[in-house]
């Protein structure tokens, strides 16, 4: 791996370039420009400029005011940006891991051998593609503490009726459930990748007495780290993102009384957070001190998880 | 499927790009701008986040206005925000969308105007008018000295009860009557406790009074106990104040523990929930007996239940004897930053904020007026509201501050947490402090 | 950042184009006796996930007073289908289709355009340095989108930008990391050979694109076609962010600041739901394969 990291890197293009190379180049720019160029528009550009800002005190009219570090100064003292974290760190903690099982668990209900699979595999991929806020509206309905079937469901067998949307304790477990009807599309990858696995693994390990779940732990598992790392790491992203049922759960910006994000500003996610703060409370510093924030946690997450995965992930050759 | 042939590809993209570039396109024919106006006149934007009945009382003085003036036509939109929320707001005129005139609760006046987001009316001549309106209106409309709002109404806060729904439970209703003085909370709350009913599987369908429903705010029972929000010398908001804090501990955790804390916020979410339409308040279908709230009730009750068996008297006091306490709360106009019309839109404050259009609004709405002629007009006051315009002249404001609507924001966080019990008051006011001082501090000391 | 290598292998599951035969299910054959008890689960998932979407249109043809009834009613008892006409007209859905309509549009015109286009210059054409780029443009993928939301705000509003469509469909022409990923995917199955046989023949880069590779790759650009579509109509943040005017709300938006200024009433709110989503479920169901060949990059059939 070190060597491949100091290969790739001697392999970017330094100061020394062959006539080939340069032909080679300009060979492939006009078919790459577009990405580098909307690379360095909307991406690179607005990450450095979110980073200048974050050091402004700017409320989005007239001028910014340099603060130095005021606005990261802020954040330790600001109990709604610990809550804001906690809520979504909740929330990532508990979907990611449950969004993996639900997904794996999906793939192979996919892979079974029964004839009329193709429509159960249509069912459970078909509500990945709906809209999240139709979806959301939907279980508005079907939450419902007065007349919601699910606690009409809950009702029969006994288990008092819980405020899904109203309750501080719920409101992110209803979310986490929400996020899990997008379980299909990654059920179809796991599906894919469960179907690479070799069968003459699976004879032999049956023929040497392997019952199910040893096989399933020492053949399948293994072989599908990789599609597990990759879910891992995507699926926190969008953890971290989290906003649009929230927002709509919520009311948004509500002419009624919803002065916190949710009961006891338990849907207060961080980037809901942060878009109060640069449009509702119109202090954009503080709003790109928290993006930049958000920006350092994401990219710690995402080498942790990798550095990680060196002791579980096995790869199909090199 | 296959690609496209490329020319309707072209076809396609340049469709496109013509229908986004023109989707910003404003008329040029001669003429009123809109139906019901004059010709010549200019047209102006008009965005509040208020919603019916009082949406439709604006509409008709908007009306009456464009019939008679010579310079403004006014679009009247309706758009989503409240009191402390005007992320809307903020957004469009960040992009030069924004409207000329918008409707801005009184209060966040001095926060939006330290934010940049307001003009300055001295410009159009405004301060010729203060005058004519309540001091405490006017000063609420003020930044740094310079007017950035015309107030438009006000309002005070009583105790309405729900005559048939206490005599059935056996209560007698006649200590409640005003001219006793206020009642004691703890009256409030043996008469109350009468009158809660639940179903078969535990959830309560009638609830005698939840403190904190409609108008029972944390400024509410926070005036109400005496406490003090704000230190002017010190330039520090102290919803610290323990007499603030008691009034948490009684008004929201205690009363929510013996109901039940998760019974409760099961009712208030089935009968109380967010974005409710007037006409199915909990007071008026009945599913509350007691209700503190302000004077426009009286109007929504006009409209759409005028056989409605209440009463009015003063918000219940800790001890017997207290002085009665309420507060004024309000809208005013004002013209947003970049605004394309802001002559004819202050044309059309000067109506709208003005005799006539207060006159209007307070026959329609029950609001209460702050200008100083009608405010003594006896004949805009009829019936119940009466009562509220004699609370006038002793309410409460709450403090004017560059960080009103945010401090306002965090002490509604704090009484959620209060009222959920996931805090203890002392805890969740302190926060409350902290974060609103360290806004505050940039604009101290305060003028 | 992740390197090169990572980049490569970590977000891409090791996927190939090769045809597996259909392997016997290596967990439960043995011990289930003729697939009951694998049914039973393939059941109960399934009811979790087309209960909304029952739920749905059952409730878009209820009145008000049997939504509200406890318990809830599984089957109408009454249909009431002038909920449909009701939430056309009274909410402004006309307007709010014709945006969306507009905006999906303008984005999956750029999405078709620029993804297959730049997927080729990372994958079909040798250059110094390409796994590196290809590895930043893959790492992206990582980066969230709030991570940019006020910088791009402002940055769009000192254009003029705010208030029109453009913040969101000009982007859509400088390809997405997952598109471009897909494409690649496609593009790395194609053999070489075909690519030097017309260069060979003395056809530049770019005709080598349009006249060999691309019409081989009318599969994978139907797909990419059909997911930004699908991803553009349920869009809620970006429009959120940079469009005011409620005359130039999209679907997702407009039915959300709809209900906050008036009152919308569930059963409303549910038959304009199911109007919405039923485009997506028509374009499902012509067009499956796509879909299932798109997200596992070819790997399975139908």
């Amino acid at each position: 791996m070190q060597s491949q990291r100091g290969a790739a890197l001697i392999a970017a293009p330094r100061v020394h370039l062959t006539a080939s190379e340069w032909r080679q180049l300009r060979t492939a720019a006009p078919f790459v420009l577009p990405w580098v160029i909307g690379f360095f528009a909307f991406t690179l550009y607005p990450i450095i400029y979110s980073l200048y800002l974050s050091f402004q005190s700017y409320s989005g009219f007239g001028d910014a005011v340099p603060v130095g570090f005021a606005n990261y100064k802020h954040m330790f003292t600001d109990p709604l940006f610990f809550k804001s974290l906690y809520n979504t760190a909740y929330y990532t903690l508990l979907a990611v891991p449950i969004g993996l099982v639900v997904a794996i668990v999906l793939a192979m209900l996919m892979n079974q051998n029964v004839r009329e699979v193709a429509i159960y595999r249509a069912a459970f991929y078909l509500p990945s593609i709906l809209p999240l806020f139709a979806l959301t509206f939907i279980f508005i309905v079907l939450l419902n503490p007065g007349f919601g079937l699910v606690n009409f469901f809950l009702g029969l067998f006994h288990v008092p009726t819980i405020n899904w949307l109203g309750d501080p304790s719920w409101t992110k477990v209803s979310v986490v459930i929400l996020a899990q009807l997008g379980a299909g599309g990654p059920a179809l990858i796991f599906l894919a990748s469960l179907r690479a696995v070799p069968t003459e693994l699976y004879e032999s390990a049956r023929l040497e007495g392997a019952g199910p779940l040893r096989r399933f732990w020492h053949i399948t598992v293994p072989l599908i780290t990789p599609v597990i790392l990759y879910d891992l790491l995507y699926g926190t992203i969008l953890g971290l993102q989290i906003f649009t049922p929230a927002y709509i759960l919520v009311g948004g910006t509500s002419g009624g009384a919803a002065y916190t994000a949710g009961p006891d500003n338990s849907l207060l996610f961080y980037v809901f957070y942060l878009y109060k703060n640069a449009f509702q409370y119109s202090d954009m510093g503080y709003a790109s001190a928290m993006a930049w924030v958000l920006f350092l946690i994401s990219i710690v997450l995402a080498l942790l998880i990798m550095r990680w995965s060196q002791y579980w992930v096995h790869y199909e050759g090199a | 499927m296959t690609l496209l042939p490329r020319s309707s590809i072209k076809a396609l993209m340049l469709g496109i790009l013509v229908i986004t570039a023109c989707s910003t396109g404003t008329s040029n024919q001669a003429g009123p701008p809109l139906a019901g106006c004059k010709s010549g006149t200019s047209l102006v934007t008009f965005w509040t986040s208020h919603t019916p009945p009082d949406s439709d009382s604006l509409k008709r003085i908007v009306d009456a206005y464009n019939s008679q003036s010579s310079v403004g036509c006014v679009k009247m939109v309706q758009v989503p925000g409240s009191e402390t929320d005007i992320a809307k707001l903020t957004t469009a005129v960040r992009s030069g969308t924004g409207p000329d005139v918008y409707m801005l609760d009184r209060f966040t006046v001095a926060e939006r105007a330290a934010a940049g987001v307001l003009e300055d009316l001295s410009q159009f001549g405004a301060s010729s008018l203060s005058s004519n309106y309540l001091d405490f209106a006017w000063a609420e409309a003020n930044f740094k000295s310079k007017p950035y709002a015309l107030p438009f109404d006000t309002d005070t806060r009583a105790l309405y009860y729900r005559k048939d729904l206490l005599q059935a439970a056996g209560v007698d209703i006649s200590a409640l009557d005003p001219a006793k003085g206020p009642p004691t909370i703890d009256t409030i709350r043996t008469m109350a406790n009468k009158v809660n009913k639940k179903d078969s599987s535990g959830k309560y369908t009638q609830i005698g009074f939840v403190p904190w429903f409609e108008q029972g705010w944390h400024y509410t029972w926070g005036f109400v106990y005496g406490g003090s929000f704000f230190d002017k010398s010190a330039c520090k908001v102290t919803p610290t104040d323990p007499k603030i804090v008691q009034a948490f501990t009684d008004m929201f955790t205690n009363w929510s523990k013996a109901l039940g804390v998760s019974q409760v916020q099961t009712f208030l979410s089935t009968y109380a929930p967010p974005n409710l339409p007037a006409q199915q308040n909990a007071f008026l279908l009945g599913k509350v007996a007691f209700m503190v709230s302000g004077d426009w009730v009286l109007g929504n009750i006009a409209t759409y239940t005028p056989n409605l068996q209440y009463g009015v008297t003063y918000i219940p006091v800790p001890n017997q004897g207290d002085q009665p306490a309420t507060w004024a709360g309000g809208w005013s106009m004002v013209i947003p930053k970049g605004a394309k019309q802001s002559k004819a839109g202050f044309d059309f404050m000067k109506y709208i904020a003005g005799e006539p259009g207060q006159r209007q609004y307070t026959k329609d709405s029950q609001h209460t007026p702050t200008i100083k002629a009608l405010d003594q007009d006896a004949s805009l006051f009829a019936g119940g509201h009466a009562f509220f315009q004699k609370q006038l002249s002793a309410a409460h404001s709450r403090p004017p501050l560059p960080v009103g609507a945010f401090y306002w924001d965090q002490l509604s966080t704090a009484q959620d947490a209060a009222v959920r019990n996931t805090t203890a008051p002392a805890t969740a006011l302190a926060a409350a402090a902290s974060a609103t001082n360290a806004k505050l501090q940039q604009y101290c000391p305060l003028p | 950042m992740a390197t090169a290598r990572e980049a490569r292998e970590a977000p891409a599951p090791p996927l190939t184009v090769a045809h597996f035969p259909r392997p016997r299910p290596p967990l439960m054959d043995r011990l289930v006796p003729k697939g009951v008890l694998v049914r039973i689960g393939l059941i109960i998932a399934c009811i979790f996930f087309l209960l909304p979407f029952y739920w749905m249109v059952n409730s878009a043809v209820k009145t008000t007073a049997e939504l509200t009834n406890f318990p809830p009613t599984l089957i109408p008892q009454v249909f009431d289908f002038g909920n449909f006409y009701r939430a056309v007209t009274y909410i402004p859905f006309g307007t709010f289709l014709l945006n969306s309509v507009l905006l999906t549009s303008g984005v999956t015109l750029g999405a078709a355009m620029s993804n297959p286009l730049i997927a080729y210059g990372f994958s079909r054409v040798k250059w110094p340095g390409r796994d590196f780029v290809f590895g930043i443009c893959m790492a992206t993928i990582f980066l969230p989108f709030p991570v940019l939301i006020v910088a791009l705000f402002d940055i769009f509003a000192k254009l003029g930008w705010i208030n029109t469509f453009l913040p969101m469909i000009v982007p859509a022409f400088f390809g997405s990391p997952f598109f471009i990923f897909l494409m690649r995917q496609f593009y790395l199955s194609l053999p070489n050979e075909i690519s030097e046989a017309a260069r060979i023949d003395g056809a530049n880069e770019f005709q080598v694109f349009l006249h060999i590779i691309l019409p081989l790759a009318k599969p994978a650009v139907a797909a990419v076609t059909i997911f930004a579509a699908v991803q553009a109509w349920g869009e809620f943040l970006a429009p959120l962010l940079f469009l005011q005017d409620e005359s130039k709300y999209p679907l997702s938006i407009g039915l959300q600041f709809y209900r906050q200024s008036h009152d919308v009433a569930y059963n409303l709110l549910m038959a304009a739901s199911t109007l919405i989503v039923l485009p997506i479920v028509a374009l499902f169901i012509a067009f499956q394969r796509f879909f299932i060949q798109g997200v596992t990059a070819g790997s399975i059939k139908g």
